[in-house]
């Protein structure tokens, strides 16, 4: 056993178990412990970052696709609303022109009527004043006057005279 | 013990008496003579506890590693957001990747708390351990020592420098380290299964009782050969390229000494000793890295193992 490398050395066997021993408890006590234990809470965070970040994307897209349809309603409506206030506008236009002529065909339909009462009525009032101017040219013609029946049995003759050249 | 000199003595040259390569590479490899610890202390039950050079690489190793450790993490940890940056940054990938590569395959979601810190403190440590030995502090010390501090023969600076650095290349460092892999198999059979299950699941069960008279003794006997195969592979790969390393440089002093020349020597250092040594130091880079992490993963699948027993 001369060779040192092959030298059984229990002394340094036992140092060495102790040392790494030594070092183990040191060691997991003040660092790997400590240093796990992080790792995994790290490890715990990132994922739910990462599934933070996940779900934050799918609402995003969610609600995009939400707006989107929104937009999309809201478009069809306006459509709608504008088509309706257009028909709404047309119908209303028609009615008014209608009520427009109904009333200027009232208004024309009462100026005839007035003009047809106005103008019976001034022939009314000619006709009486060509009886008094009749009778008056006739007294003046007659040169005296007649009595009283005389004189109503001449404007009914006259009269009759008229009515029959009339017709 | 035949291995007293000082290394400086051999690195310069060993001009007075003839170089001994094979003696000078036993010296830079392995530890340093009992009969002259660093530290000596007393003799307790027939076992030796002087601190030798491979002590003293064990707890600088363990110092530096916790210092390091410990205050990289405690610093990050006190940051408001867990954002590691720089040596946190190294670390943090380095714990990462033996948990969720080196442990949690293995031992299973349930337990790769309980045992994520003695790996990676065996990783770690290993890596560490096996790393120190490729930096060349004591042969700066020792040049230094040369030409600067002229430290006397027996001052704590010159004995310091006798014997590899490389602790994990000595059996007895990487048997205590096994020992550990050994007491935690059991642990965790244990801490799994009940202290008496533990052991009834080293061999399948409800099998006809003469095949138990050859599976018994296998199953013990293969107990015990795990952490050696660890204890082995570990000291014999760190031991080996160091050897090689020193082989291919001891060249210099041969040829100096078989030409009579220091040219000759200087000659073959440029040419093949210190390309080929530079080389090999690229392929330890990985041996270190590999060979820590070997250790780690079996003691891995073993306490796996002893947890999820497939028979």
């Amino acid at each position: 056993m001369d060779n040192p490398l092959v030298q059984p050395d229990p002394g340094l066997y036992i140092w060495t178990i102790l040392t790494f021993l030594v070092l183990l408890t040191a060691l997991a006590k003040f660092a790997w412990g400590p240093l796990l234990k992080a790792l995994e809470s790290r490890q715990a965070t990132i994922r739910k970052s990462l599934d933070d970040a996940k779900l934050a994307t799918e609402e995003l897209a969610r609600l995009q696709q939400e707006s989107a349809q929104i937009v999309r309603q809201a478009r069809v409506e306006a459509e709608a609303i504008i088509s309706q206030s257009r028909t709404d506008a047309a119908r209303l236009r028609d009615e008014m022109r209608q009520k427009a002529k109904a009333e200027s065909d009232g208004i024309v339909k009462n100026a005839e009527r007035q003009i047809q009462l106005e103008t019976t009525r001034a022939l009314e009032q000619i006709r009486h004043e060509a009886i008094d101017l009749s009778v008056a040219i006739a007294s003046k013609i007659i040169q005296r006057n007649l009595s009283k029946e005389d004189n109503e049995k001449l404007i009914d003759e006259a009269l009759r005279q008229v009515e029959t050249r009339k017709h | 013990m035949a291995f007293q000199e000082p290394a400086a003595e051999h690195l310069a040259g060993a001009a007075a008496e003839t170089f001994n390569a094979g003696r000078t590479i036993l010296e830079h490899v392995s530890n340093s003579s009992r009969e002259h610890p660093l530290i000596h202390l007393p003799t307790l039950a027939g076992i030796d506890f002087s601190v030798t050079k491979h002590v003293l690489m064990l707890w600088l190793v363990a110092g530096t590693v916790f210092v390091l450790v410990t205050w990289a993490i405690r610093r990050y940890l006190r940051q408001d957001r867990l954002v590691p940056s720089g040596f946190m940054n190294a670390l943090e990938a380095i714990v990462e990747f033996v948990r969720d590569s080196i442990v949690l395959p293995n031992v299973g979601k349930k337990w790769v708390n309980t045992w994520t810190p003695l790996v990676l403190t065996l990783f770690i440590f290993i890596v560490s351990a096996n790393a120190i030995g490729l930096i060349p502090i004591f042969d700066v010390l020792g040049v230094l020592n040369h030409w600067v501090l002229h430290a006397g023969e027996e001052s704590f600076i010159v004995r310091v420098m006798h014997g590899g650095s490389t602790a994990t290349a000595n059996f007895n460092v990487t048997a205590a380290l096994a020992t550990i892999t050994f007491l935690a198999i059991i642990v965790a059979g244990t801490k799994a299964h009940g202290f008496v299950k533990h052991w009834e699941n080293l061999v399948p069960h409800g099998l006809a009782a003469p095949i138990y008279v050859i599976l018994i003794p296998i199953e013990l006997m293969g107990m015990f050969v795990r952490p050696f195969a660890l204890t082995m592979r570990l000291a014999a790969n760190m031991t080996g390229g160091h050897i090689a390393i020193l082989a291919i440089l001891s060249f210099v002093f041969l040829f100096t000494e078989r030409f009579g020349t220091a040219i000759a020597g200087i000659g073959v250092g440029f040419v093949l000793s210190v390309p080929m040594a530079f080389g090999i130091s690229l392929l330890e880079i990985i041996v270190v890295l590999v060979q820590a992490y070997v250790f780690s993963l079996l003691t891995a699948v073993f306490i796996g193992m002893a947890i999820h027993v497939h028979h």
